[in-house]
C-alpha cells in the first residue's frame, strides 16, 4: 500500500486481507515478487505455534485481486 | 612554575572523582552498554498474532550496526545472548482504512521458559481520517532482569484486535514495526 495515499500497490495488500496472521513469507525480503512467495510452516495463535493450514493463491489470483482492490480504491477516491 | 602537562600514568593513582572530570572508578572503564541490536518485521500482517514469529530480520539498511552478540529468535521466542539487565523495546506501526476501537501490541516475558505473562502493553485505536487509510502506532518497553538465558525469554504479540483487518506494517527497507534489545548492565 502506498502509505501516503492508501492506494493498494502490491500483491501483499491482497494477501494480508485474504487470511489473518503470518501465513506467508518471502524467500527474499528485498524482492517481494510472486516467485519468492512461500507459505510459513507454522504461525502463532494464542501463544501456540500451529501448523499453517493455508495454501498459496495463484499468481493470477494475486494480480487480479490486487487490481480489484485498486479499482475499489480509485472509485472511492476519484 | 605552572604545569602544562600532568604525567597521568605515574602521578595519578586511585579514583578521580566525577566532580573533577574523572569516572569515579579505580580501574579501567569497562562497563557501559555491551549489547544492542535492532530487528524488524519485513512484511505486513493482520491479526491477531501471538507470538509474532515470522518475517523477522535484523536491520540491515541505512547505516545500521549492532553491538555485541545478537539475540536469537525461534518460533517467535527471543533468547538473550547473555545475562544482564536488558531493555526490551517494541514499536508497532499500524494502518487501517476504517475504524477500530482497539488493538494491542505487547511484550510478554517468561522466567521459567514456559509460562508467559504480559510485561508491557500498548493499546491503540484507529479512527478513519479523510476517508482513507489512517496510520497509528504503539510503543512498548520493559526492563528485564535476565538472570538465566535458558529460562528468561520474551515474545511480542499483536492481539485483542477489534477489527481483524487492521494492518501491522512491516518493511525491509526501513523500520515500520521493530524490536530493540539493549543490555544496560549486569544483573
Amino acid at each position: 500500500m502506498d502509505r501516503t495515499t492508501g492506494r493498494p500497490n502490491h500483491i501483499q495488500d491482497y494477501l494480508i486481507q485474504l487470511h489473518p496472521n503470518q501465513w506467508f513469507t518471502w524467500t527474499d525480503s528485498k524482492n517481494k515478487v510472486y516467485a519468492n512467495l512461500r507459505l510459513t510452516e507454522k504461525y502463532g495463535v494464542n501463544g501456540n505455534m500451529i501448523s499453517n493450514p493455508r495454501s498459496l493463491p495463484t499468481e493470477k489470483q494475486c494480480t487480479d485481486e490486487l487490481k480489484k482492490l485498486q479499482d475499489a480504491w480509485d472509485a472511492a477516491n476519484g | 612554575m605552572a604545569l602544562s602537562k600532568i604525567d597521568v600514568a605515574n602521578m595519578v593513582t586511585g579514583a578521580t572523582p566525577v566532580a573533577n572530570g574523572g569516572t569515579g572508578l579505580t580501574s579501567g572503564f569497562t562497563n557501559g552498554v555491551t549489547n544492542a541490536s535492532q530487528w524488524r518485521m519485513h512484511t505486513d500482517l493482520t491479526g491477531p498474532v501471538d507470538p509474532i514469529s515470522a518475517n523477522l530480520e535484523k536491520v540491515d539498511t541505512d547505516g545500521y550496526a549492532s553491538l555485541g552478540s545478537d539475540m536469537t529468535v525461534s518460533s517467535g521466542i527471543w533468547t538473550f545472548p547473555g545475562t544482564g539487565i536488558w531493555w526490551i523495546r517494541g514499536h508497532g506501526n499500524l494502518y487501517f482504512n476504517g475504524d477500530s476501537r482497539h488493538q494491542h501490541f505487547a511484550i510478554h516475558t517468561t522466567t521459567d521458559n514456559s509460562s508467559y505473562s504480559l510485561a508491557s502493553s500498548g493499546y491503540s485505536s484507529i479512527s478513519k481520517v479523510e476517508s482513507n487509510a489512517t496510520q497509528q502506532s504503539s510503543d512498548v518497553d520493559f526492563i528485564f532482569d535476565v538472570t538465566n538465558v535458558t529460562t528468561h525469554k520474551c515474545k511480542f504479540a499483536f492481539e485483542n484486535v477489534t477489527n481483524s483487518s487492521v494492518v501491522l506494517a512491516g518493511a525491509s527497507t526501513h523500520n515500520f514495526t521493530w524490536f530493540q534489545f539493549i543490555r544496560l548492565g549486569d544483573t
